[in-house]
């Protein structure tokens, strides 16, 4: 939108412009889910990647996916790997990023991670820890389709908007003791599932793969200033009419 | 026994011992006290109760292993408010560490009248799979105080047992081979049940009964069975048995 400035200073506002649309969502009432949605749509326009993903503990010792920049199928799965081995693992257990500038040399390392990704058509891949004082709740996973690493000031970037999910996450509760971070890590898990649940739902009632049927879901709850994980439950719980969601989508595209 | 049990042995011997009952046909108390027997002895708390929820606020408790438990479920009901209802509707966990210290915050009438027993902390867990409530399990220490990092883990791992507990007893023809058998479950595990909603009209529940019941019948993985609807290759009539 700014393509008469220069890329510097395009950059700057660009970078200006995400993080004040987050500190706006933060400051009122906000649904979990979506803002970690835009972070990671935020991720990929701001650090010119191809896809990004936030994955959070489960306390018992894995990582689930709680959102991603892209709901395709075959992406999802890269993350859904990632419970057992990858760069998401390793960040999220030895608390420091971990940047792959060339994935093709990391078959060793990850020998079920990496072919997919591969496969997938990516070359390299970052994970930063989310951080909460000395614990680590998470990690922020980054994948492009380019070989290369992070440049300082695009870690600086990444480094900040993790932070910014692990805000998020907190939401504007005091922390008391680990039991907030409980409540919060376990609600946002359920509220993914029931997200896939909805979108397993919208896709079979209006014939839609999964990525439409999440954009649909986060469409109608947007039109209706909802949060996506209440419209979710309510049509997996049967509350909502699915025809009424798809209906909202068929009105926009128009 | 020379040897005492790790917390992870204790909670795999659970597991099978659970999936073991529920497939030769036991109540659900008997299954239900064994999930209670091993909360009480690996977690520093001092009672537990799990309940059932069905429509419209009805929560009846299927197992409490004391008198204090029962009585923080029963107080509950007559009320209409507590941590445990409250789990419930916010669809996440409800930890309260220090009973006092929160009183009359949230739940005023709850926590004037708790008042007269021996509870100084209550940790409220839902039973659930995304829009799935199934029901509760609560945790209660005489004396106020949290968890230790592993400690949280253990309580999530009994949660998943008595989740998948409860899921079972609630569906007839059980079969253990699914409870043991769960893997951690994959996002098409939950889009599938999505589907079967929709396509078969029941509700998230008995979707994803029907989703573990076919699978079982024709001898394949959960997991599967999801991967083929999401993919097309299978299609919600075809789950319909």
């Amino acid at each position: 939108m700014n393509d008469s400035l220069p890329s510097g200073t395009r950059r700057e506002s660009d970078l200006v412009g995400a993080f004040v649309q987050l500190a706006d969502t933060l400051v009122d009432d906000y649904d979990v889910p979506e803002v970690l949605h835009q972070l990671a749509a935020h991720c990929v326009d701001l650090l010119n990647v191809s896809a990004a993903g936030l994955m959070l503990s489960d306390q018992r010792g894995s990582l689930q996916l709680v959102a991603s920049s892209n709901e395709r199928t075959r992406v999802l799965e890269l993350f859904q790997i990632q419970t057992d081995e990858g760069p998401c693992v390793d960040s999220f257990q030895t608390g420091v990023v971990v940047v792959v500038a060339d994935l093709s040399v990391a078959t060793e390392r990850w020998p079920v991670f990496t072919p997919q990704a591969l496969e997938q058509g990516f070359s390299a891949v970052h994970a930063v820890p989310l951080r909460l004082r000395g614990e680590v709740i998470g990690s922020l996973n980054l994948f492009n389709q380019r070989p290369g690493g992070l440049s300082a000031e695009d870690a600086k970037v990444a480094r900040a908007l993790a932070d910014i999910a692990t805000i998020g996450i907190l939401q504007e509760r005091t922390i008391r003791h680990g039991e907030v971070l409980t409540e919060q890590l376990q609600g946002a898990l359920n509220s993914r599932i029931t997200i896939e649940q909805a979108k397993g739902l919208l896709a079979q009632a209006g014939g839609l793969d999964m990525e439409q049927a999440f954009q649909a879901l986060r469409r109608y709850a947007r039109s209706r200033h909802a949060r996506m994980s209440e419209t979710a439950h309510a049509l997996a719980s049967g509350q909502l009419r699915p025809d009424a969601v798809l209906e909202q989508g068929h009105a926009d595209a128009m | 026994m020379s040897v005492p049990e790790s917390p992870e042995e204790s909670l795999q011997r659970v597991w099978s011992t659970v999936a073991a009952a529920l497939d030769d046909g036991f109540g659900g108390t008997d299954v239900l006290a064994l999930v209670g027997e091993v909360s009480t002895r690996l977690l520093p708390v001092d009672g537990v109760s799990v309940s059932l929820v069905g429509g419209a606020r009805t929560r009846e408790t299927l197992y409490a292993s004391d008198g204090v438990s029962d009585r923080i479920q029963r107080l509950q009901c007559s009320l209409g408010e507590g941590p445990s209802f409250e789990a419930y509707e916010a669809r996440r966990p409800v930890l309260v560490s220090d009973l006092a210290a929160d009183r009359g915050s949230r739940w005023p009438v709850f926590a004037s009248e708790i008042g007269t027993y021996p509870v100084g902390a209550v940790f409220a867990f839902p039973l659930q799979r995304g829009a799935i409530g199934i029901g509760g399990l609560d945790l209660y220490r005489s004396e106020p105080g949290w968890l230790s990092a592993e400690e949280v883990t253990t309580a999530l791992r009994i949660v998943d047992i008595a989740t998948l507990a409860l899921l079972a007893l609630r569906v007839d023809s059980l079969n253990g081979e699914w409870v043991v058998s769960l893997p951690r479950e994959r996002a098409q595990v939950h889009q599938a049940t999505g589907m079967l909603i929709s396509g078969l009209g029941v509700p998230a529940e008995q979707a994803l009964a029907k989703l573990r019941a076919h699978a079982f019948a024709v001898g394949r993985m959960v997991d599967e069975i999801a991967d083929d609807l999401v993919s097309g290759r299978l299609v919600p009539a075809d789950i319909e048995l």
